[in-house]
Parts: C-alpha cells; sequence; structure tokens
C-alpha cells in the first residue's frame, strides 16, 4: 500500500492562508474565535467562530486552494488535464436561496471549479458531513494504490454561514464560553470554523518521473461505522476502532508505531468521550505513548473540511518534527485518558501519524500519513 | 459484484410515504428509508441483518440536490429571523438517514453520501465497488433519492451472493 505520496498540499483558514500558518496556529495554540460579523447572530445562543476575514466566495476559496496545491505540486498543465478532483462539501452554497436552486448541486460546484482549474474531470462529490474530506482522501489513496488512478486532487471547503450555525446553535451543540476544549473537564461544544484545504496525492512512481518530489506518503486509510445512532456516535468508540484498526493494517504498522494522533476532538462531552473510548480500544496498551491533540480547538470544526485541514496540519507537524498542543485545555477528565500534548508542542519521535474523523451517521475514518 | 435486492419508492400500490420518527417535514429522508428497508427485507426479513453480515454493509447514499426541503426551509427561517427547529438539526445531512439505516439494521460497514457527479446509480456502484475491493466493506446498499415534482428512491444491495 505504500505507494501513494502527497506531492501538494494548500490550506487557509482561520489561523491565516498558507500551510505554514496552519502550522504555526495549531504548534502555538493560538485560538481564532471571535465575534462573527459574517451575518446576523443576535438571536443565537453563541455568537463566536474561527472565521478568515478576507474570505472570498466558497467557489473562489476552492479554486484557489486547487490552484496553489497544483502549483506546489508543480504539475504542468498536461499534468493537471489528466487529473481527477475529488471534492468535499455541504451543497451548492446557492441552492437554498436561489430560483431554481435545486438545479445547483455540489457536482455543479466540482464541474466549475475543474474548469477553473483545468483538471481533467470531476471524479466523485462526498456529502458525508464531517468525514466528506477524510473519505475523499481514503477512496484516491485506494485508487491510486490499485493503479487506477495515478493522481487525484482532494479538495474540501466550508466557510462559515447562517443556516449551519443556526442549525448548530439550535441543536445545542456550539460551546457556550467561547472556546474549545477537547477531552478537557468543562467542555461544552464546538465552535465553527473556516477552512479551505486542497491535496494533490499521486502515485509515487508518477512523482518520480516528472521529477516531483512527495511531502509525506499516505500509508493507511480506514472507513467503519457505528450502526448505532442517526447523529450521536458509539459510546464504546467501537465504529472508529475497526476504522483505526483498518487504516492500521493497511499501513502495516503497529499502534506503537505512531509518532502523532491528530483526533477528532470536538470538544463535545459525549463525543469526546466515545472518541477515547475508541482510541483505547484501538491502539490498546499504546494509547498510553502516543501523543494526542485535536486542533479544533484552534481552527474550530470546520465539517466538511475538517479531514482535509487537520491532514494537511498533521502532514505539516510531520515535516517540521513538531506536534500541536491540544489547546482551551482546562483539566483531565477521567473519560478521556490520553495522552495529550499540553502546555507546549511537542518534538515527534516516529515516522508515522494518524488523523480521525467522525461524523453524523456514525462515520468513521482514519488516515495514516510517514514521512516520505 | 452481484445485485443482491433491489426496490423502489413508490412501486405499484404505494400511497402513502411512511414517516420516519425524529425526521419532520421533508420527504427526503422518508424516500431513503423507504425503498432501502424494502430493499432489504426483500434480502433479509425483518431487522436486523446477521451481525457478521452487517459489521461489513455500507451504506451509501446518492442525491443531487439532497435535502433541499430542509435546506430552503432552514434559509427561509433564517433569513425571516425565525427560530430554526432543533429537529432540522438532526436532518441536516444525508448521512443521518444513513445512521439511522445502519442502526436498525445493524449495518456497520462505512457511511458514504455522495452527490453524483454523472448517472447516480453509476457513481453509487462505483464506490460500493470500491469500497468492496479496497476490504472496508463486503456489500453495500446503495440508496438514491431526489426531490421533485414525483418524489422517487430506489436502493441496490451489492456484494457478492446468490441474487435474491
Amino acid at each position: 500500500m505504500d505507494k501513494v505520496g502527497l506531492a501538494g498540499m494548500a490550506a487557509a483558514s482561520a489561523l491565516g492562508r498558507g500551510t505554514e500558518a496552519q502550522l504555526a496556529g495549531a504548534l502555538a495554540g493560538a485560538t481564532a474565535f471571535t465575534p462573527v460579523r459574517r451575518f446576523d447572530v443576535r438571536g443565537h445562543r453563541v455568537k463566536q467562530a474561527a472565521t478568515l476575514p478576507d474570505a472570498g466566495s466558497l467557489s473562489d476559496e476552492l479554486a484557489r486552494a486547487i490552484e496553489d496545491a497544483c502549483a506546489a505540486a508543480d504539475l504542468s498543465t498536461v499534468d493537471r488535464s489528466g487529473c481527477a478532483l475529488m471534492l468535499a462539501v455541504h451543497a451548492h452554497p446557492d441552492a437554498p436561496r436561489k430560483p431554481g436552486g435545486r438545479g445547483l448541486t455540489a457536482a455543479t460546484l466540482a464541474a466549475e471549479l475543474v474548469t477553473r482549474a483545468g483538471l481533467g474531470a470531476a471524479a466523485r462529490v462526498y456529502t458525508s458531513a464531517c468525514v466528506s474530506a477524510s473519505s475523499a482522501v481514503a477512496d484516491a489513496a485506494a485508487l491510486i494504490s490499485t493503479g487506477r488512478a495515478e493522481r487525484i486532487v482532494v479538495a474540501a471547503g466550508y466557510l462559515v454561514e447562517s443556516d449551519q450555525f443556526a442549525l448548530f446553535d439550535a441543536g445545542r451543540t456550539l460551546a457556550t464560553d467561547g472556546a474549545v476544549r477537547p477531552f478537557s473537564t468543562g467542555r461544552s461544544g464546538f465552535l465553527l470554523g473556516d477552512a479551505v484545504a486542497a491535496v494533490v496525492l499521486e502515485s509515487l512512481a508518477a512523482i518520480r518521473k516528472r521529477g516531483g518530489v512527495a511531502l509525506a506518503r499516505v500509508v493507511g486509510w480506514g472507513r467503519a461505522g457505528d450502526a448505532y445512532h442517526a447523529v450521536q456516535p458509539r459510546p464504546d468508540g467501537h465504529g472508529m476502532a475497526r476504522a483505526i484498526s483498518s487504516a492500521l493494517h493497511r499501513a502495516g504498522i503497529s499502534a506503537g508505531e505512531l509518532g502523532y494522533l491528530n483526533a477528532h476532538g470536538t470538544g463535545t462531552p459525549f463525543s469526546d468521550a466515545a472518541e477515547a473510548a475508541a482510541l483505547h480500544r484501538a491502539l490498546g496498551p499504546a494509547v498510553r505513548a502516543v501523543p494526542v491533540s485535536s486542533t479544533k480547538a484552534t481552527h474550530g470544526h470546520t465539517l466538511e473540511a475538517s479531514g482535509l485541514i487537520e491532514l494537511v496540519i498533521t502532514v505539516l507537524a510531520l515535516r517540521s518534527g513538531k506536534l500541536p498542543v491540544n489547546a482551551g485545555f482546562l483539566a483531565e477528565d477521567p473519560a478521556c485518558d490520553l495522552n495529550l500534548i499540553l502546555a507546549a508542542p511537542r518534538p515527534i519521535h516516529a515516522d508515522h501519524a494518524l488523523t480521525v474523523n467522525a461524523a453524523f451517521g456514525g462515520a468513521n475514518t482514519a488516515l495514516v500519513v510517514r514521512t516520505p | 459484484m452481484k445485485v443482491l435486492a433491489r426496490a423502489r419508492w413508490p412501486e405499484a400500490q404505494d400511497r402513502n410515504l411512511p414517516q420516519v420518527p425524529g425526521f419532520v417535514l421533508s420527504s427526503f429522508n422518508p424516500l431513503v428509508a423507504a425503498a432501502a428497508d424494502r430493499c432489504l427485507r426483500r434480502r433479509f426479513g425483518d431487522p436486523p441483518v446477521p451481525a457478521d453480515v452487517g459489521e461489513r454493509t455500507a451504506v451509501i447514499v446518492v442525491s443531487g440536490s439532497g435535502d433541499a426541503v430542509s435546506a430552503e426551509h432552514v434559509a427561509r427561517a433564517v433569513d425571516a429571523g425565525a427560530r430554526v427547529g432543533p429537529l432540522f438539526f438532526f436532518q441536516s445531512v444525508p448521512n443521518s438517514i444513513a445512521g439511522h439505516l445502519a442502526a436498525r439494521w445493524g449495518l456497520a460497514g462505512p457511511v458514504v453520501c455522495l452527490c453524483p457527479t454523472g448517472d447516480p446509480m453509476a457513481d453509487g456502484l462505483a464506490e460500493a465497488g470500491l469500497l468492496i475491493e479496497d476490504g472496508d466493506a463486503d456489500r453495500a446498499l446503495v440508496v438514491l433519492v431526489e426531490q421533485s415534482d414525483v418524489d422517487e428512491s430506489s436502493a441496490v444491495l451489492v456484494g457478492e451472493g446468490t441474487p435474491s
């Protein structure tokens, strides 16, 4: 399975524009939450989110991320023309308000992005909530590793907007104290955040052939369901544990070989406890040694983009040799007994890292990356 | 990969779409459930499916416009400054009804929702084939749904085995 390289990446979030801004913000544990000014939040319980001040439209931001990722990978016009796009978004942002908006779908957006970037085709469009992007990466890696595709751009985006904000506020899932506190006592929920990211996944042979350089390798991936509830995670973490086990199996490594785990860690009371149970179940005794952090405490919960912005940060951390802190932490919760990275970034002592995500519907994904 | 069972909503004699507890206003989620339940019953009888089967059965929901009725309702409420009902939070993404089905039938394979880039069934079957060939599932329930003048949905169960 060790055939898939990550040849280029790009990202923007409230931590800033560019990949280095993501790493700097995550390492510093800088929280990017501010009062929302993009739309009217006066009627809501919660009024904070992590927004990029100069964000353009979702379409423009995605086009920019794809362009930047392709440029970072040094793809030629010919390289791009044979490259498919996998897109992860909630929906076409204009659909609910435009007359005839039902004709505007996420696939419409993907087709527009393919044209703007000079890519070959929109291969698949994922609307799987918070595992959309990670599912796309897993599928792209599967296609490349088996020779069915040589190169795929995966792009994902969510920009905080009024409708999802209102829904999550109504669902009482947003943090009421203006901070996201993954795996900590006193955690009260998540806060939404902007993120747009793109990565170029490519066979290592193709990267070498065109004289490129892999930034990292995607060596393991897994997906599994909870079969438990429409929106709540299974408390014993069985589904996420199976996704992790599948990813480790594909990577051909044991849990003890992981040098970092970027957690889903939303800061939601029951969800973080279920995730901690999953990590104990999947990693066994190694859970005591694997450093863990959730970077949602810095950039917020970026919904459909979560899997990609967190993959980018995980790769950046691996390459830098420093691991992001689990910001927002107050005190240990016995239900979340993990080796959390607190206070300051830690050095990494291994070549592999794992990033996990979960979503409504009991959907779980796990991705293993390693240094090139 | 074979088609093990298939079903549609509506089929002959169908009149009233059965509601799904916890899901309101829109036909989207009941349409997914109606076709999926019928398809699974044709293969397995009453829920749940045998545990060893369910553990490796994926759920894939394919829809172009998604739950447009709910999305338009939420947009109108937001624009009017009205309160959004909490139940719309639960049905804000297609994963929710996929998770409802997965819980009801014991389907613990991957959960994937797609917006089709071409023929919806081709997209759904391609995803099912990928998950099965890649090893995270042995079977997949693929449900196609669109809300239009005539609401309709269809479901197929695919995998290895003898068709029902």
